[in-house]
C-alpha cells in the first residue's frame, strides 16, 4: 500500500547496511585519531600500530591545551570564524534574494562574477591582501581575518542562499507586498524564516570554510595571540618530528566547536522542512 | 510610509550591492593585481610581453598538471556526487537515528583539509600505517602496499581521501533539497504505478535540478583549488603524478620565486574555471 | 563658541605632550621582532626563550617580541612579510634560501656593521665557506648560524648481528654496498634508507653520492648542466640501483621524508642513514629503548674518487626594512657570538659555522660532533643561484621517476639535463 511506501524509498536492510558501510567510512579515521591521542609518543610510532593504548593517557591533550595555549587558539579560531559565517550568510542571504527575486540589467554577470571570485588561487592573492591589512592597521587582527575570509566565503554563501531562496515560492513575497509589507520586510520576515534550514546549512560551511584555513593565517597573522586551532594543529608537525598524539588531540579538539554549532543548530535544519512545501 | 518611494524593480540595488562593493573593492583590486604580474617578464624589466604564457603553452610538465588537474577533478566530484546523493537518498527517509547517522556522515568535513592529508598520508603509510595494518590482518592483502609510492595508486588515494573529506557538502545540500520536495508528488504518482526509478528521474531529478548545479558548480570550483590536502600527502609527487594547478602555481610562486609565471598559469586556471561554470552560471540565473 | 576655544587649547596643549614624549622617547623601549621555526619544537624552544631572556638583561632598553612560524611555512610567511616590508627585524632561514631572498633585496647588507667591529678580522672567526655563502655581490647580507656535515649514522648492535665489525665502517662506495648486502633481511630490516619525497633535506644527502663519483650539478659558472657526464651518470645508475636492483632499502622511497627514515632508525628497521647532529637526538626521542646515544655511532662518508660532503648551513637575515637597524645587530651578533652557538650546541647538539666553537671540548667530547666538524673542511655546497629550488626539484622529480621505475633511470637523467638546461637558458 502506499501509506507503508510513505518516506520509504530502500528496505530497511538496504538501508541500514549502507548507513552501516558509510558510517564506518566516515568513521573510521576518527578511531584511529582517538585511538592515537590517547598514546605517549613513542608509542604513536609503533610497528605494528596498536589500536589500543598500552598504556592510555591524556598528555597529549593536556600538552595541547596547557603548553600550546590551545584554549586561546580556540578563542580565536571561534570568534573569527563565527563572525564570518554569521555576516557571509546574512550578506549571501541579501544578495541571493536580490539575484532571485529581481532581474535587473548585468544580473547574470553579477552571479557570474561572483562565482568567478572563487576562482582565485589563495596564493595569488595573499600578498596584495597583506599590503592592504597593512595599510589599514588590520594585520594580525582578528577583524583583519574576518574581512579576508569574508571575501572567500561570502561568494560561496550568495551562491547557496540563492538556491536555497529560489525554492521559495514567489506568490509568498507577492502575497505580503499586497499586504503592506516593503521589500525588506518581506525579507526579514517571510523569507528568512522558511529557507532556515538553508541558512543554517550555510552557516555551517562557511564557519568550517574559515575555520579549516590555514595559508591566510600563515601569511595575515604574526604574533602568538592570533594563532588559530589550525594552525596550532600546523604547528605540531615540526622540522624534526611530527607529534603525532598532540596532533591527533588537536585535531579531535578542533573540530568540537563545529559539531557543536551544528548540534545546536540542527533542529532548525529540520524543522523548516516541512515548511519549505508549497502552503496554501 | 517613507518620503520617497523607490520603485520596487530598483530595489535589487540594496540586496546585491554591499555585497558587490565588498569583493570588488577587497578581492577584484587586489586580484587583478596579481593577476597583472603574468604580463611582465621574468627576472624584472617593465615592459609587457606575452612570454609567460607561450612558456607555459610549451611546458611539458603544465601540460601534465593541467591533464593531473582534470583528472583529479572529475573523479572527486563524481564521486562526490555519486556517494552524496546515494547518503542523501538513503537519510531522507524515516529512519531510526537519523540525526545520528546525519551527524556521522557530516564528520569528515569537519576536520581540515591539511590536517586530514597529515593524518591519512600516515595512515597509508605502508610499513607504519594503519591501513595496511589492518588490510594484513584482515587477510585482504599479503604484503604492504605503496599508497602513496606506486605511481598508479597515488592518485586514487588522494581522490580516495578527498571522497571521504568532501562528499558531506554534496550530501548535506542534496539533503536539503530532497527534503522540500512536498510528499504529494510521489504519492500521486505512486498510485499511478510508478517504479522507484520512474519516480527518481521523474520526480527527484527535476527538483533537484538547482541544487544540483549549486553543488556541482561549487565543488568543481573548490576542487580545482584543492591545495592543503594534496600537499601534505605528496607534495605531487611522485615524479609530477599528483602536481595540480594548485600545488604547482605554489610553487612556482613560493618555492621557485618565479612569480610572473606563477599568476600566468593563475590566469589560464581562473578562464578554464570559468569556461567550465557556464553551464552552471546560466542554469542557476535562469528565469523561471 | 566658547567651547571650539575650550578644544582647541586642549588640542594643542596635547600636541605639545606628544611631542615632548617622542622627544624624551630616545631613552624608550625598542620592540625587536624575532622569528624563528625552532621556536615551535623542544627543546630549541625553550632555549631560544632563554636566551632572549639574557639577551634582553644585557640591553634593558629592548624588547624582543618572539615570532614562531611552523617549519615547513616559513618560506611563504617570510616572502609576503617582506615584499611587503614587513618582514620581522631578524628571522632565521636555510642557507640555501639566501639567494632568492638576496635577489629580491629582501637581506640588509651587514657591511657597515661590520665594519665597527672589525671588518675581516671580525669575519675570521667563520669558515670562509661559510662567509662565502652569506655574501651577495661581494658584501655581507646574512650571519652563518648552525653549520653541520652530513655524514653516516650507524647501529652498532645492527653490525655486530651481520658479522661487521662497526670500528670499520666501510671507506668506499663498493664497501657500502657490500655492507648493505650483509645488513638486509627482507622484510624484516634492510640496510639503508633515504628520504625520497620532495623535500630540502634530498639534496643533502644524494650530492654526496654524486660529487665523490667525480660528477656534479652544474658548470663551475652555473650556466649549464653536467649531469650527461659518466661520472654523474654512473652516480645516479648506483644510487637508484640500491634501491631497485639490490633492495637494501625499504619499500616506499619517493614517499618517505627524513623522519620517516629516522623512525625506521630507531625501530631498527635500517642499519643507517645519513644523517648529522640532530639524528641522535630525534631517533632518541622516538625510541628511547633503542638507547640511540650509545648504540648509535657516526662515520664520515665513503668515497670514490674524493672525500667530500654536504653541509648544511643556517643563518639570519636583518630585513632591510627595520626600524631598528642598531638593536638588530646586537641582536644578530649575540646569537652568533661564541658564547651563544656554544650554548646552542650544549642543549641542541648542532655544531657552529664558528671555528672556535668547534674547537671547544664539548664539541670535540661529543662522539657525533667529532665526526662533524672533522668532516666540515670537505664540505661542499650545491651552486648558490636563485633557479636552484626549481632544479632541484627536476631532480628529484627525476629520481622519484627512476625510483618508481617509470623511466630508466640514463632516461630519467637525460630528460632532467634537458629541463634543467631549459631552466637555466631562461634567465637573462
Amino acid at each position: 500500500m502506499v501509506q507503508e511506501q510513505k518516506g520509504r524509498w530502500f528496505s530497511s536492510t538496504e538501508t541500514y547496511g549502507f548507513l552501516l558501510l558509510v558510517s564506518l567510512f566516515a568513521i573510521f579515521p576518527f578511531i584511529w585519531m582517538v585511538s592515537t591521542s590517547l598514546k605517549t609518543e613513542a608509542e604513536a610510532f609503533r610497528v605494528p600500530p596498536t589500536w589500543i593504548p598500552l598504556k592510555p593517557n591524556v598528555d597529549a591533550y593536556i600538552s595541547m591545551w596547557v603548553k600550546k595555549s590551545f584554549g586561546l587558539y580556540f578563542l580565536n579560531s571561534t570568534i573569527i570564524s563565527l563572525f564570518t559565517a554569521v555576516l557571509s550568510t546574512f550578506f549571501g542571504a541579501l544578495a541571493g534574494y536580490g539575484f532571485s527575486r529581481f532581474f535587473f540589467k548585468g544580473r547574470r554577470f553579477l552571479i557570474g562574477f561572483f562565482l568567478a571570485t572563487q576562482m582565485l588561487p589563495g596564493v595569488l592573492l595573499v600578498g596584495p591582501y597583506f599590503k592592504i591589512l597593512s595599510k589599514l592597521g588590520l594585520y594580525d587582527t582578528r577583524t583583519g581575518l574576518v574581512i579576508a575570509f569574508l571575501t572567500i566565503c561570502l561568494p560561496f554563501s550568495t551562491w547557496m542562499m540563492k538556491g536555497f531562496i529560489d525554492r521559495v515560492p514567489d506568490v509568498l513575497d507577492q502575497a505580503a507586498l499586497v499586504d503592506g509589507c516593503s521589500r525588506f520586510g518581506v525579507f526579514f520576515r517571510v523569507i528568512l524564516p522558511i529557507s532556515a534550514p538553508g541558512m543554517v546549512a550555510t552557516i555551517i560551511f562557511a564557519f568550517l570554510l574559515a575555520w579549516g584555513d590555514l595559508l591566510w593565517v600563515i601569511c595575515l597573522t604574526s604574533t602568538e595571540s592570533m594563532i588559530t586551532v589550525t594552525l596550532g594543529i600546523a604547528r605540531t608537525v615540526g622540522e624534526f618530528q611530527i607529534m603525532w598524539p598532540m596532533l591527533m588531540a588537536g585535531a579531535l579538539l578542533g573540530g568540537m566547536p563545529a559539531i557543536i554549532l551544528y548540534l545546536l543548530l540542527q533542529r532548525l535544519l529540520v524543522q523548516g522542512m516541512t515548511a519549505g512545501a508549497v502552503k496554501e | 510610509m517613507s518620503r520617497f518611494r523607490i520603485k520596487d524593480q530598483h530595489m535589487w540595488a540594496f540586496f546585491v550591492l554591499p555585497g558587490t562593493l565588498l569583493l570588488v573593492l577587497v578581492l577584484a583590486f587586489p586580484a587583478s593585481q596579481s593577476l597583472l604580474y603574468s604580463i611582465y617578464p621574468e627576472g624584472g624589466g617593465s615592459f609587457f610581453t606575452l612570454a609567460n604564457y607561450s612558456t607555459l603553452w610549451g611546458d611539458a610538465v603544465f601540460r601534465q598538471v593541467f591533464g593531473n588537474t582534470v583528472l583529479f577533478v572529475a573523479l572527486s566530484v563524481g564521486s562526490h556526487l555519486l556517494l552524496g546523493l546515494g547518503v542523501a537518498l538513503v537519510l531522507n527517509q524515516e529512519i531510526f537515528a537519523q540525526p545520528l547517522f546525519r551527524l556521522i556522515a557530516l564528520l569528515p568535513w569537519v576536520v581540515p583539509d591539511v590536517v586530514a592529508g597529515i593524518i591519512w598520508k600516515w595512515m597509508f603509510d605502508p610499513v607504519y600505517g594503519a591501513i595496511n595494518d589492518l588490510l594484513i590482518k584482515a587477510g585482504l592483502i599479503g604484503t604492504h602496499v605503496q599508497w602513496l609510492a606506486n605511481p598508479r595508486l597515488t592518485l586514487l588515494s588522494v581522490i580516495f581521501v578527498n571522497l571521504w573529506r568532501g562528499f558531506p557538502f554534496v550530501m548535506l545540500i542534496l539533503l536539503a533539497g530532497l527534503q522540500s520536495i512536498p510528499r504529494v508528488l510521489y504519492e500521486a504518482a505512486a498510485i499511478d504505478g510508478a517504479s522507484r526509478w520512474e519516480l527518481f528521474l521523474r520526480i527527484t531529478l527535476p527538483s533537484l535540478k538547482k541544487m544540483l548545479a549549486v553543488a556541482l558548480a561549487l565543488d568543481i570550483v573548490w576542487e580545482v583549488r584543492r591545495f592543503g590536502l594534496i600537499q601534505a600527502m605528496t607534495q605531487g609527487g611522485p615524479g609530477n603524478m599528483t602536481e595540480v594547478l594548485s600545488t604547482y602555481i605554489y610553487k612556482q610562486y613560493f618555492q621557485f620565486f618565479r612569480f610572473e609565471y606563477a599568476s600566468a598559469v593563475a590566469v589560464v586556471m581562473t578562464i578554464a574555471l570559468l569556461l567550465v561554470s557556464l553551464p552552471y552560471i546560466w542554469m542557476i540565473s535562469r528565469e523561471e | 563658541m566658547d567651547w571650539i576655544r575650550k578644544i582647541s587649547w586642549a588640542v594643542l596643549f596635547l600636541g605639545v605632550m606628544i611631542r615632548s614624549s617622542s622627544l624624551a622617547g630616545a631613552q624608550e623601549k625598542v620592540t625587536l621582532r624575532f622569528s624563528d621555526w625552532h621556536l615551535t619544537e623542544s627543546p630549541w624552544d625553550k632555549t631560544l626563550a632563554d636566551a632572549m631572556a639574557i639577551f634582553e638583561k644585557r640591553h634593558p632598553h629592548i624588547k624582543v617580541a618572539l615570532e614562531p612560524v611552523s617549519y615547513k611555512d616559513k618560506e611563504t610567511k617570510y616572502t609576503v612579510e617582506s615584499a611587503a616590508g614587513k618582514a620581522p627585524d631578524v628571522f632565521h632561514v636555510h642557507a640555501f634560501s639566501l639567494p632568492m631572498f638576496f635577489d629580491k633585496g629582501f637581506a640588509m647588507d651587514l657591511t657597515p656593521f661590520i665594519e665597527k667591529e672589525g671588518g675581516n678580522k671580525f669575519l675570521e672567526a667563520w669558515y670562509p665557506l661559510c662567509i662565502k655563502l652569506v655574501m651577495h655581490k661581494g658584501k655581507v647580507h646574512a650571519m652563518p648560524g648552525d653549520y653541520m656535515s652530513m655524514v653516516l649514522v650507524y647501529n652498532t648492535e645492527l653490525f655486530k648481528a651481520a658479522g661487521l665489525d662497526p670500528k670499520k665502517p666501510p671507506k668506499t662506495w663498493e664497501e657500502f654496498l657490500e655492507y648493505n648486502l650483509k645488513l638486509t633481511k627482507a622484510p624484516e630490516k634492510w640496510g639503508f634508507a633515504v628520504l625520497g619525497a620532495k623535500d630540502p633535506g634530498f639534496e643533502l644527502r644524494f650530492s654526496p653520492f654524486l660529487w665523490s663519483f667525480g660528477g656534479d650539478y652544474l658548470t663551475p659558472d652555473n650556466k649549464r648542466s653536467v649531469l650527461d657526464s659518466k661520472e654523474a651518470r654512473e652516480a645516479f645508475q648506483y644510487f637508484i640501483e640500491l634501491y631497485t636492483k639490490y633492495k637494501v632499502m625499504p619499500p616506499g622511497v619517493t614517499s618517505m621524508n627524513a623522519q620517516d627514515v629516522r623512525t625506521q632508525l630507531a625501530h631498527r628497521k635500517i642499519a643507517w642513514e645519513i644523517g648529522s647532529g640532530w639524528t641522535a637526538p630525534i631517533v632518541n626521542a622516538i625510541n628511547p629503548e633503542l638507547k640511540a646515544f650509545e648504540v648509535l655511532d657516526a662515520a664520515p662518508l665513503p668515497v670514490k674518487k674524493n672525500r667530500v660532503t654536504t653541509i648544511w648551513l643556517s643563518s639570519w637575515i636583518m630585513s632591510p626594512h627595520t626600524k631598528h637597524p642598531k638593536e638588530a645587530w646586537e641582536l644578530l651578533k649575540f646569537i652568533t657570538s661564541k658564547e651563544m652557538e656554544l650554548n646552542w650546541f650544549v642543549n641542541n647538539r648542532v655544531t657552529s659555522s664558528r671555528k672556535d666553537v668547534n674547537q671547544e671540548p664539548q664539541v670535540q667530547g661529543d662522539k657525533f660532533a667529532k665526526v662533524i666538524a672533522s668532516q666540515l673542511l670537505y664540505g661542499k655546497v650545491v651552486p648558490q643561484i636563485p633557479q636552484w629550488p626549481e632544479i632541484i626539484d627536476a631532480f628529484t622529480t627525476a629520481v622519484q621517476e627512476a625510483f618508481t621505475e617509470m623511466k630508466t633511470p640514463e632516461k630519467a637523467l637525460a630528460d632532467a639535463h634537458e629541463r634543467i638546461n631549459g631552466i637555466l637558458a631562461r634567465r637573462r
